[in-house]
């Protein structure tokens, strides 16, 4: 951990991440990443419990999240974060805005509304059915009277209280003057109920409380489902959001590095950004040149290219290499102007989620409206006393539950299937896109590969012991977010590691930084100076010479191979590009039976693979784990990263994979599925909606009939989709093939 | 025809102690997490500290 954890006992810190609550205990949203691993998150749990002091833990696994409230007179935040470490749970706290209460509370709000109108739908069906049973059985008039009178009781909290969304939101429609698919709703509520009421208090007539109920029971429930899904992606998504960070390495005069606040910072500061890491405030450029990802403001994927003296902007991320930024504004200053960007980029964000089917939705309520008014003019010329009656059976018939349903339905069952089998969706829309992509790029090492460093086989020179050659070594390379690097890094239990200053990332080649006042260079043969340069191990060097021979192994990961065949068979013509030499990426190539491959590609070279293939009129998935591939990931059509990949590429990505690349033929079978059942879904709704309005308008539809179809209709849409299913187990799944390269 | 004067009341005083309990759920966030808690008595306890990690104190 580069962050040491003593500078959350500073009171400007805790100012920032600590919500205070009324009840003296304060809260804090804690990043967890080991959270991923659904067994670590179950100790951390039990940990945490343990503790003196805690209220509450509520664990977010899948956006690696922890929200804790706490006693803080009893337990500091800094034993909080030792509590985590000993369960190797690193724990990172975030601002206190992140935890934001106003989707908790709309989930909460959403559900109540739901159970209120699915237990008092209950009731007016119960009612209803005595009134339905005296259509055959002839009720006398004061039991009809007073089973009216309690079927308009029991839909007074579901259109009083249950369906109150749909009134605001078409308020809010009409005022903003952009109607949407809420004011035919709602309008259609309060007719069909005054109409209930008109006849209840006359005591004739047709009352269609049950129906209206049920109507508002399935239209929530399709919304509560949006909803939640919802929650479920700004979760995903929060990553994006949380680009300011709160603490940040200032170089101190010794040229060593210390943590300090945000917020300590001056002008003049100097201060350290790792890799992938975000720029705590505006400042100027102090490292000779770096590459820098601003797409989180301007949404333009490629990085930028900055020398010695460019200004930078809070909340940049360097994509390779880490760099030295004079401090230039403090906080104050930088924090309102990144505040606001992020507000535009939030903007922004929202206006690509806008959900597809909203269009289709709407013209199909305002043709119902306007088939209802025709049926009103029509018996008002022929037969006005039908008018009314025939007009409501229209409204009842035509109101499309079940289509409201359908996409609800499909998209949850789906994103359920996924996650059980550790897909991770992070952006709805993406499932659509996936199902109709044509081409995969596919990034090499840390993606389809997984390097690990052979420690027993180092080889030391000029007398070096081989611990202190991994120290230096591990010191140079947690500068790097290459997987090879971050492989090495791993193995940082081997004693004090130093700080590395001055360090510069040759993208391909390795590291080049002083650490403990000596020169060093670590990475390839021909990099580090080694006489053999056609070496495939990575190799620590200083002027003299070389100091260490590191041999890295890269194995193929065991789900590769099912990847990219569940590809091919599903349709989609899978390509490979890699910043690594020629030999390696041949060989994974070779390997995995890819015919359209790259080498020595850099991020700008992916990206341009990326929009020539999509010139080329093919839908794109992109996949990558570093930084170097962002700039692929956001321009693709469709993107995923494996669940290990660096920050910055899980924040670009539409599918998360933390149960392996094997998820991702998975995705691509579902999502068809998905897509197949929802045209059916809509389909059917359509012309059940269609079919029986004819005959409502001629007034052959009784209210039982309506109910009736009604719920058939959404019955059905619910079962339909209950087909999408796992694909069953193939024979062919090639559980061994665990290949090794180099 | 009586008993249903009795039963009808009852039902509907049923509803609305049902909606009351389960609001009183959902306000103490009885529905935040399904799956933990089912998992949690059967877990042994957490493995203790992986050796003290060396302070990466910067310098």
């Amino acid at each position: 951990m580069n962050v040491s954890s003593v500078v959350w006992s500073r009171p400007v810190l805790l100012e920032q991440v600590l919500r205070r609550r009324r009840d003296g205990r304060a809260e804090v949203m804690l990043r967890i990443p080991a959270l991923a691993q659904g067994r670590r998150a179950l100790w951390l749990e039990q940990a945490l419990h343990a503790l003196p002091g805690i209220a509450a833990v509520s664990l977010d696994n899948a956006a690696q999240r922890a929200r804790v409230v706490f006693d803080e007179a009893r337990l500091p935040l800094v034993r909080l974060l030792a509590a985590c470490a000993r369960v190797d749970c690193e724990a990172q706290p975030l601002h206190r805005d992140s935890l934001d209460d106003s989707q908790r509370a709309a989930l909460d709000a959403s559900l109540k509304r739901l159970v209120v109108a699915w237990i008092f739908a209950m009731q007016a069906m119960m009612f209803a059915l005595v009134l339905y049973i005296g259509v055959v059985n002839p009720l006398d008039a004061t039991t009809a009277h007073l089973f009216r009178w309690l079927g308009l009781l029991s839909a007074i909290p579901v259109v009083g209280y249950a369906a109150w969304p749909f009134y605001r939101d078409a308020l809010a429609g009409l005022r903003a003057r952009r109607a949407g698919i809420d004011v035919p709703v709602a309008l259609a509520i309060v007719l069909v109920f005054a109409a209930g009421v008109l006849n209840a208090v006359r005591g004739g007539g047709e009352v269609y409380f049950d129906s209206i109920s049920m109507f508002v029971f399935v239209l929530l429930l399709g919304r509560h489902l949006e909803l939640r899904a919802q929650a479920r992606h700004r979760a995903l998504g929060a990553a994006a959001a949380e680009a300011l960070p709160l603490v940040a390495l200032r170089r101190q005069a010794g040229g060593g590095l210390e943590t300090v606040a945000v917020v300590e910072l001056e002008p003049g500061d100097r201060v350290h950004v790792p890799e992938g890491g975000a720029t705590p405030c505006d400042g100027v450029l102090e490292s000779e040149c770096a590459r820098i990802d601003e797409s989180r403001w301007t949404g333009e994927a490629k990085p930028h290219a900055r020398r010695r003296g460019d200004a930078i902007v809070a909340g940049s991320v360097s994509v390779d290499g880490p760099l030295e930024l004079r401090v230039e504004r403090g906080l104050a200053a930088s924090g309102t102007a990144a505040l606001e960007r992020l507000a535009d980029a939030a903007r922004r964000d929202r206006d690509v989620a806008g959900d597809a089917d909203r269009p289709a939705a709407r013209r199909f309520v305002w043709r119902v409206l306007a088939l209802a008014l025709a049926t009103a003019a029509f018996w008002l010329w022929r037969d006005p006393a039908r008018a009314f009656d025939a007009t409501v059976a229209v409204l009842v018939v035509a109101c499309p539950c079940a289509f409201g349903l359908a996409a609800p339905a499909v998209l949850t069952r789906t994103l359920a299937l996924l996650s059980r089998h550790g897909v991770l969706v992070a952006r709805a829309a993406a499932l659509r896109t996936l199902a109709r992509a044509g081409r995969a790029l596919f990034d090499k090492t840390g993606t389809l590969t997984e390097p690990a460093l052979d420690i027993a086989g180092i080889r030391t020179f000029r007398g070096l012991l081989r611990d202190d050659a991994l120290r230096l070594a591990v010191a140079l390379a947690r500068e790097s977010g290459h997987p090879v690097a971050r492989a090495l890094a791993g193995n940082a239990g081997v004693g004090n590691v130093p700080w590395a200053r001055d360090v510069e990332v040759v993208a391909g080649k390795g590291v080049r930084g002083v650490v403990d006042g000596h020169g060093l260079r670590l990475g390839r043969a021909g990099f580090a100076g080694a006489m053999d340069g056609a070496d495939e191990a990575l190799w620590l060097a200083d002027d003299a010479g070389p100091l260490a021979r590191l041999p890295v192994t890269e194995t193929l990961r065991a789900d590769a191979r099912a990847c990219v065949d569940g590809l091919r068979k599903a349709g989609i013509v899978p390509a490979l590009a890699s910043g690594d030499a020629l030999e390696r990426v041949q060989a994974v190539a070779a390997q995995l039976g890819i015919g359209d491959w790259a080498a020595r590609q850099s991020p700008s070279d992916k990206l341009a693979r990326v929009r020539s293939a999509q010139a080329g009129g093919a839908v794109v998935l992109a996949v990558g784990d570093g930084g170097n591939d962002a700039a692929a990931l956001a321009a693709a059509d469709v993107s995923a990263a494996p669940g290990d990949a660096v920050e910055l590429a899980r924040a670009r990505a539409d599918l998360l994979l933390p149960g392996g690349l094997a998820g991702l033929p998975l995705a691509r079978r579902l999502s068809l599925r998905a897509m197949r059942i929802l045209a059916q879904n809509r389909r059917w709704s359509l012309a059940w909606n269609l079919g029986a309005v004819p005959f409502a308008a001629l007034g052959f539809v009784p209210p039982w009939l309506a109910a009736l179809g009604m719920s058939a209709s959404s019955l059905a849409v619910v079962l339909n989709t209950l087909r999408i299913r796992e694909p069953r187990p193939r024979g062919d799944a090639p559980a061994g093939s665990r290949g090794r390269i180099a | 025809m009586n008993a249903l004067l009795i039963l009808i009341p009852i039902t509907l005083v049923l509803a609305i102690v049902a909606v009351g309990v389960f609001f009183w759920a959902v306000n103490h966030a009885q529905f935040e997490d399904l799956d933990t808690p089912k998992i949690l008595p059967l877990l042994d306890d957490p493995p203790s500290a992986t050796g003290q990690r060396d302070g990466d104190t910067p310098d």
